[in-house]
């Protein structure tokens, strides 16, 4: 399964994919006309501040599966295009604008505003469509082409989520080497078998070779 | 040379030895501008609309042009603010490039006036007198020394702010001038303007787009009409009028068998100096010791223009070749002043023999061997820089010398006293023809160019149109190597 795989501590907060995804969606594609067209194109990726300065998240729609937005909806306005059966995609023809899908949305990604495939409408539901006119192209999601540091990336998500995992575990490692014996209680032979494990992985760490 | 058919790369150029050069670097791992490029798109929309501020530390703020997010910075400007401090900034920064080479100039005038210069002279004299008239100076029983220096302590008042108005401003049309007054944008003193913009740019100072505006109108005009206007009227007056010539053109101008030498940036104050030390006997004869038929110059850019247009010296090409230049490698040296040298030249010369060379104190390069030039003993300078290329010939690497095509005869020189003199010493028959409608007017193409549009696609096809509608067309820049 393809998706956009987040990596929040990568995240600078430039906003570019906002951006980058409001002129995906956009009728021109193009970022000096779209900004007079009308309606105006909407992002529907949003780099929110966290709880401490400089950090923030790219949040966006996860395309769950079941879709609680696609369960939900009453004009079934909400559903999987046959080519790509992993994206939950949202017809602003059928919407109704009831807000029932941004009730029950785990992640409020779900937005209104007026949208050029529902002209006359003041408000339809918008959502990201994982780009999914971009990948009939053969292209990838227009955020994660913004994305400059790798904070968005495209592919298979075990892949992603193996190399998330090996990551994390090294964290966690250096976390777990600073809980001593006096601490908790560690087998005698265990505490020497992880400092034998730290010794030996710092034994090449000025990368001379030799000896 | 090889015929190349350009394939994969005549999106880029519309020049036959960009594509050579360019599937010459792609097969060599050798980085380019468009490579560069591709790698930083897609760029920042926010930049790009002007809609991002840096300007003070509350920042950086961004309005959002899809209205979704803030639509106003931190000190409550809004977009149209912004967009204004950004463009009037980017209006100071070029008009105080042009204004502070003007400046160097002066300085060289204003050291002949004090006969403190081993090399440069007054070489053209009435061209000197019309100025110091037009500065109210009596020139009658004085000697060009003394003229000089008299007319370089009046043009430095032009820099600053006793001169109630520009003196050469006094030259445009008087309904100009008087909308100028009428609109305050009559420009004062040349470094006071770009100070003022810096001023009223900065946080909580000119908050009305209208008024930065125009300050940023007034900014261009003391460049216009000032700085630049100084530097072409000076440069005459040192180095000599343009004339009419020929010259050749593109990177067919760089020789095998010769010691390659590009002049690269915009002052001809150093490359003038190349150019008489490359005549030097004692360094011709060097040359022919190390195997090569002579010293060959070559310009790139406005340093190039200058030399072009005085000296006749061959143009290997614009903003865009000074890469490419490198990667025929043929060439020697590359002596660089300042102003549209990309840093890029040093790690693109790491890959030949070529040495660059930084020459102005106040534009060096990380990687790049400095010589700082001193006006004072410019020919000396001179000297020790064409033996320095004379003596690197023999690391040149025959092999890898591909010079992709010859070159091709372009016409140049057309000051604006070769113009008069060609219409007999009056612009009445172009007023006249202007008057009939058989020309309807007069364009001055002033073009960079921009690796983001094809190369010389943007004014070849302008000149072209203009032409082709009865407009009279003046080139320079970038865009006098367009062919």
């Amino acid at each position: 399964m393809k998706t956009v795989f987040v990596h929040p501590e990568r995240c600078i907060g430039c906003k570019q994919c906002e951006v980058a995804c409001a002129v995906a969606h956009s009728q021109t594609k193009n970022l000096f006309l779209a900004v007079f067209e009308s309606p105006t194109p909407k992002p529907r990726i949003h780099a929110e501040p966290g709880m401490v300065l400089n950090s923030a998240f790219p949040n966006k729609c996860r395309h769950c599966n079941p879709a609680p937005c696609q369960m939900a909806c009453p004009t079934a306005a909400i559903s999987r295009p046959a080519d790509h059966p992993e994206i939950v995609y949202l017809s602003p023809q059928k919407c109704i604008a009831c807000g029932m899908c941004a009730i029950v949305c785990p992640f409020d990604v779900i937005t209104y505003y007026a949208s050029g495939s529902a002209q006359g409408r003041p408000a339809v539901a918008t959502k990201c469509d994982h780009c999914i006119e971009r990948q009939r192209l053969g292209a990838t999601p227009a955020c994660v082409e913004a994305c400059k540091v790798g904070a968005l990336e495209w592919g298979e998500i075990n892949e992603m989520v193996k190399t998330a995992r090996t990551r994390y575990s090294e964290v966690v490692s250096v976390a777990v080497g600073q809980i001593s014996g006096e601490m908790v209680h560690i087998p005698a032979n265990v505490e020497a078998w992880h400092a034998y494990g730290a010794e030996i992985s710092h034994l090449n760490a000025s990368g001379e070779k030799g000896a | 040379m090889t015929p190349f058919s350009g394939n994969g790369y005549k999106k880029y150029s519309i020049n036959e030895d960009t594509w050579a050069m360019m599937d010459i670097a792609h097969r060599e791992g050798i980085e380019t501008v468009w490579d560069r490029l591709a790698k930083q798109e897609p760029q920042c929309g926010y930049c790009q609309l002007g809609t991002s501020c840096r300007i003070c530390t509350m920042g950086p703020c961004r309005v959002d042009p899809f209205g979704d997010g803030p639509q106003k910075g931190v000190c409550g400007a809004d977009a149209d603010i912004i967009v204004a401090r950004n463009l009037a900034r980017m209006v100071a920064a070029g008009a105080s490039a042009h204004s502070d080479h003007g400046r160097d100039i002066l300085e060289t005038l204003h050291l002949v006036g004090e006969g403190k210069t081993d090399v440069y002279k007054i070489s053209d004299s009435a061209k000197l007198r019309r100025l110091a008239a037009e500065y109210g100076i009596v020139t009658e029983g004085k000697n060009d020394q003394e003229v000089a220096h008299a007319l370089a302590w009046q043009m430095m008042e032009d820099f600053g702010m006793r001169h109630d108005g520009l003196v050469l401003a006094k030259r445009a049309p008087q309904a100009r001038q008087d909308l100028w007054r009428k609109t305050a944008t009559y420009p004062r003193g040349i470094d006071r303007e770009n100070v003022e913009m810096l001023h009223r740019t900065n946080m909580g100072v000119d908050n009305d787009w209208v008024n930065i505006l125009l300050q940023a109108v007034r900014t261009a005009l003391s460049d216009g009409w000032g700085g630049s206007m100084l530097a072409t009227e000076l440069s005459d007056v040192l180095f000599g009028v343009p004339t009419p010539k020929m010259s050749q053109m593109n990177l067919g101008v760089i020789k095998a068998d010769q010691v390659n030498i590009i002049l690269h940036g915009h002052n001809p104050m150093l490359s003038e100096v190349i150019v008489a030390a490359s005549q030097d006997p004692e360094l011709l004869e060097l040359a022919k010791s190390k195997g090569a038929q002579g010293i060959n110059l070559a310009g790139l850019c406005c340093t190039g223009n200058e030399v072009l247009m005085r000296k006749g010296i061959p143009m290997a090409g614009n903003h865009l070749m000074q890469e490419l230049c490198i990667i025929t490698g043929a060439v020697e040296m590359m002596v660089v002043d300042y102003q549209c040298i990309m840093p890029a030249v040093a790690e693109t010369a790491k890959c030949f023999h070529t040495k660059v060379i930084s020459t102005f104190d106040k534009a060096k390069f990380p990687g790049v061997e400095h010589i700082s030039f001193d006006a004072q003993h410019g020919l000396a300078i001179g000297k020790q820089i064409v033996r320095m290329a004379v003596e690197n010939f023999s690391n040149r690497i025959p092999s890898r010398v591909r010079i992709p095509v010859s070159s091709v005869p372009v016409m140049t020189g057309f000051s604006i006293e070769a113009i008069l003199s060609a219409l007999g010493g009056t612009p009445k028959p172009l007023i006249d023809a202007i008057v009939a409608g058989s020309i309807r007017g007069a364009v001055g193409v002033v073009g960079c160019n921009n690796p983001k549009i094809r190369q010389d696609l943007g004014h070849t096809e302008l000149t072209k149109r203009l032409i082709e509608n009865d407009i009279l067309v003046l080139v320079t820049g970038c865009a006098t190597v367009g062919r």
